[in-house]
């Protein structure tokens, strides 16, 4: 029965854009609204008591202001336009980062807006102006997670009518496993060493080892980059090296099995930080899990598959 | 609400307040008016120091107070005066403990209903517009507790847009909304701010020096003519028994039965007469009401009376014949007009005989007194001698001056030495007559007293003794009573001065107005309500209710399109048009790509058709200012929009 009023249906989420139009906005009588019904009662009362027309007048007026305050306060949200830019990725455990954009095509002013997920801020928008909004989300575990819906309300003018629009964006966002803590050493710290020392070795001698130069690119091991070329003008880049058979074994491997803690969530923790502490020193890693695995390498792309299959992952289970 | 209310947005709330209770300042008791006014200030104290807060001891204490006061002033529970006092203590405590948002509401609402009492007091066109001022500033006062937002200009603002929006409304639905008179258990004593007019004793002998003011008494509006002013004898108290110093109605008037059949003739008067509270159950009419509304009396007297006295303005719709015959006397009236406090001084029949020699007609005789008063010295004055003793004596023969009352009761006694049925009619006489209404105003001014003879197969006929003395009285325009009449007078001389004319003229718009405000506010229910609708078609309450329903639904259907029509998203408008432009433009072939940019568009298009280059170029830049643009508004939407109007490719 109530299948087709649309208050009821589920799927009411958003892409991206949203216009706050008649079938978004709701509107109801507050307890100061409907006290000020009884307040109109009783200058009713007044005025049919003394059969006092000019009674009658003012009672007539506060029933008129009552209704009208009711396109009025539909007015105080009608017609805003609310659009996500978007969030960012984040660790559970810390607080992600909504970016909205909140603006208003209309023609008049918006004082007394409340927006906001769980609690509302308040904020005012003057006519076909926009505004950037940040909301931060705490987040408490892996995985994609769907967004809150957002309310933007308003009381406006008297508090005598509650209007809100809820809105639910589809897009989801995905939380990392939460970091673990700083003092997890990354496994087989010798390797790393060696490699370093070779790596300044090869630097020194300029043997055959030196693969060639490469345009730097974010997440580039700042190690790595040839000054030289840069103090010439020349732009930024960075020395890749040859690695040979032998050093291979030797390779930084973050492994699932490696891990010390007990818990999977811990161990997935415990991962999580090898990850960025191995792509925040510029090390090449490989990446293993139960089931997925990553041959060693590092930037951007490769730090994020890795982490993205750390968000996501999940054990199988055998019956 | 936790956050604690700015400052000024309390002194806000309570300055609109204050100004609320202050009209009451003239009819509530003083103290509780002083009381009302400290707890105020008190709350004024503790918005500067937070010492100043009561202590809930004290509050409580203060409450008990106000409840012995309010026993005290003895006023009961019920009732005008009752209600307003108990609603002004409420107002008064609640505001002393009023802290946070919900209690500065709670006040709000008080304050509405005692400005809703205001209007139990005085109903004035001035009062109507403080209130509405009151009102509109303790709405802002809300919008900035509610916004919290101590500006004031904004609210002001809001609230005067939505008054603005909510009067036709207010109108609809007072003009609308049907009236039902509340029953006769619900009208509480309503303490009156009656006139106090013509008493039931004259006693012209006592009175040194008469006075009457200028305050309005009825309006009387004609359907048609205004008749002449020697016609215009509006009725009151009749007095036909004496005991030589005062003159009183007789108890003797509810004889109707018995008396003759009233003839009249020629053409009937309609008016109305809107009185206004007065003490007394006359309604003044011109002799003689046949048609009247019928809760009123009309009693052998021929006078109008209402049961109830009207302690409130009415009006009454009245149709007078002003020729008219009486017929025959019954003999208690023949009795009652004819009797004599005691036997007539001797001087007094000599006299009468005089004027009467041989000639037994009354109209004679009361020829002959008409000269006597106008030939002997008889002077008309408002400041006679006292004549406390033998009054109607020393008045004929001594003093030989007075005001209307000695007149007419002189008049009427001699006739009565000579048996002939006379008695003394008081009332008022003419009345001014308002130009811009075009209706007449009685006022205490032109109270007059006169006398009224039976003639035989005349019936009774009215005699104005005064007007021997005081012929000018009747004379053209002038509509004024005596006490008037050097007013009258000097207003001749000044009225060449323009000035003058444009304060008597603007005098008479403003009575005019007060008029129209009567009829179409104050009164405006039951019959006035029905009779105004059936000339729209609407009769009877369900119909009223259909109409009410549609009109006030159609009215906020009109509004919310007003109000919301311009919230259509701009952006939209602007695409929906450079859309139209496209459009226009794929017509000829020159189709714009999806990925493409407007400008990338405009490059391609102008070297496609470089007949269209120019207005190509100027749309684009238009259309991509109001996009980016921060400040662009409408005015570079509607050019924007011309220009695509007149687009053609």
């Amino acid at each position: 029965m109530f299948k087709n009023i649309r208050f009821f249906k589920r799927d009411n989420t958003v892409e991206k854009v949203v216009d706050l139009n008649h079938q978004r906005v709701f509107i109801l009588p507050t307890n100061k609204g409907l006290s000020f019904l009884v307040l109109i009662a009783i200058l009713f009362l007044i005025a049919f008591v003394y059969n006092n027309n000019l009674c009658y007048l003012l009672a007539f007026l506060l029933s008129s202001i009552f209704l009208i305050s009711i396109l009025h306060s539909y007015q105080s949200i009608f017609g805003l336009r609310l659009e996500l830019i978007g969030c960012n990725k984040v660790f559970a455990g810390e607080m992600a980062e909504v970016n909205l954009l909140l603006s208003n095509p209309g023609n008049i002013d918006r004082v007394n807006l409340n927006i906001g997920f769980s609690k509302s801020n308040k904020l005012s928008l003057g006519k076909q102006k926009q505004k950037k909004l940040t909301f931060f989300l705490f987040v408490e575990k892996r995985g994609w997670h769907r967004m809150n819906k957002i309310v933007i309300s308003s009381t406006y003018p008297f508090g005598f009518f509650t209007v809100w629009s809820p809105i639910r964006f589809s897009k989801k966002y995905l939380a990392y496993p939460a970091l673990a803590s700083d003092n997890c050493p990354l496994p087989m710290m010798d390797i790393e060493e060696s490699v370093e020392e070779e790596l300044m070795n090869s630097s020194i001698a300029g043997g055959d080892d030196f693969y060639g130069l490469k345009t730097y690119q974010d997440g580039d091991a700042i190690k790595q980059i040839d000054w030289k070329s840069f103090a010439k003008g020349q732009g930024l880049y960075i020395k890749q090296f040859q690695k040979n058979a032998t050093a291979s074994n030797q390779q930084l491997w973050l492994d699932y099995d490696f891990t010390t803690a007990s818990d999977l969530e811990e161990k997935l923790s415990q991962l999580c930080r090898w990850v960025v502490d191995a792509e925040k020193q510029g090390l090449d890693y490989g990446f293993s899990l139960p089931g997925f695995s990553l041959q060693p390498s590092h930037g951007l792309n490769h730090y994020q598959q890795c982490l993205e299959a750390l968000a996501l992952y999940r054990p199988v289970v055998i019956d | 609400m936790e956050t604690e209310i700015d400052r000024r947005i309390i002194i806000f709330i309570l300055a609109s307040v204050a100004l609320i209770v202050l009209p009451h300042s003239g009819h509530i008791p003083i103290s509780l008016l002083v009381f009302f006014y400290s707890l105020l200030i008190w709350r004024f104290c503790v918005l500067w120091d937070k010492k100043w807060i009561p202590k809930k001891w004290l509050v409580s204490l203060l409450s008990a107070i106000a409840i012995y006061q309010l026993y005290s002033l003895n006023q009961g529970v019920f009732g005008r005066d009752a209600g307003t006092s108990i609603f002004i203590t409420a107002l008064g405590l609640k505001i002393l403990e009023s802290n946070k948002e919900q209690d500065f509401y709670l006040v709000s609402y008080l304050a509405f209903v005692v400005a809703s009492s205001q209007f139990l007091y005085s109903q004035s066109i001035l009062m109507l517009g403080y209130i509405l001022f009151v009102t509109c500033s303790l709405f802002a006062a809300l919008i900035t507790l509610n916004t919290k937002n101590n500006d004031a200009k904004p609210a002001i603002k809001k609230i005067l847009t939505m008054t603005a929006q909510a009067i036709p409304i207010t109108v609809l639905l007072f003009f609308m909304f049907p009236r039902i008179d509340p029953p006769d258990w619900l009208l509480f004593n309503q303490q009156n701010t009656a006139v106090s007019g013509l008493s039931d004793t004259l006693r012209p002998g006592s009175i040194s020096k008469l006075g009457f003011s200028h305050d309005l008494v009825f309006r009387a509006k004609f359907k048609g003519k205004i008749p002449p002013v020697q016609d215009l004898y509006w009725r009151g108290p009749v007095f036909s028994q004496t005991d030589g110093l005062n003159w009183t109605e007789t108890n003797n008037r509810h004889f109707l039965r018995q008396m003759d059949k009233l003839v009249t003739y020629g053409q009937p008067s309609h008016y109305t007469v809107m009185m206004e509270p007065q003490d007394g159950h006359w309604i003044f009419t011109l002799d003689m009401p046949t048609v009247y509304p019928q809760k009123l009396i009309k009693n052998g007297l021929f006078q109008l009376l209402n049961p109830t006295k009207p302690k409130k303005r009415k009006q009454y719709e009245i149709t007078s014949f002003l020729k008219f015959n009486t017929g025959k006397l019954t003999d208690t009236e023949y009795s009652d007009n004819t009797q004599l406090p005691a036997q007539p001084m001797p001087e007094v029949t000599q006299l009468v005989n005089e004027l009467k020699g041989d000639n037994d007609s009354a109209q004679f005789l009361i020829s002959a007194i008409f000269h006597h008063f106008k030939n002997n010295d008889f002077s008309y004055t408002l400041n006679p001698p006292v004549m406390e003793i033998n009054p109607i004596e020393t008045f004929l023969f001594k003093a030989r001056s007075g005001f209307c009352g000695h007149y007419a009761t002189a008049f009427v006694y001699l006739l009565r030495v000579a048996n002939i049925p006379a008695r003394v009619v008081s009332g008022y006489q003419g009345g001014s007559i308002n130009k811009v209404g075009n209706f007449l105003e009685i006022k205490q001014s032109d109270a007059h007293a006169w006398a009224e003879v039976w003639l035989e197969n005349k019936g009774w006929v009215r005699f104005d003794p005064t007007s021997a003395v005081a012929p000018d009285q009747f004379s053209e325009q002038n509509l004024e009573s005596s006490t008037a009449e050097k007013q009258k007078n000097f207003e001749i001389i000044e009225n060449k001065n323009l000035f003058n004319r444009w304060v008597t003229r603007a005098g008479d718009v403003w009575s005019n107005m007060d008029y129209e405000w009567q009829q179409w506010i104050i009164h405006y229910r039951g019959e006035k309500q029905s009779k105004f609708l059936s000339s729209w078609g609407i009769t009877g309450i369900k119909s009223m209710f259909y109409w009410l329903t549609v009109l006030v639904f159609f009215m906020l259907g009109l509004f919310t399109w007003v109000i919301l029509r311009n919230q259509k998203t701009n952006i939209d408008k602007v695409l929906m048009t450079y859309q139209r432009f496209c459009d226009s433009l794929a017509k000829v072939g020159v189709i714009k790509r999806k990925a493409e940019t407007a400008h990338d568009f405009a490059l391609r298009a102008k070297q496609l058709r470089p007949d269209l280059a120019n207005n190509i170029s100027l749309i684009t830049w238009s259309y991509i200012n109001l996009q980016y643009k921060k400040d662009s508004g409408i005015d570079d939407f509607k050019a924007f929009k011309k220009q695509v109007n007149s687009f053609k490719a």
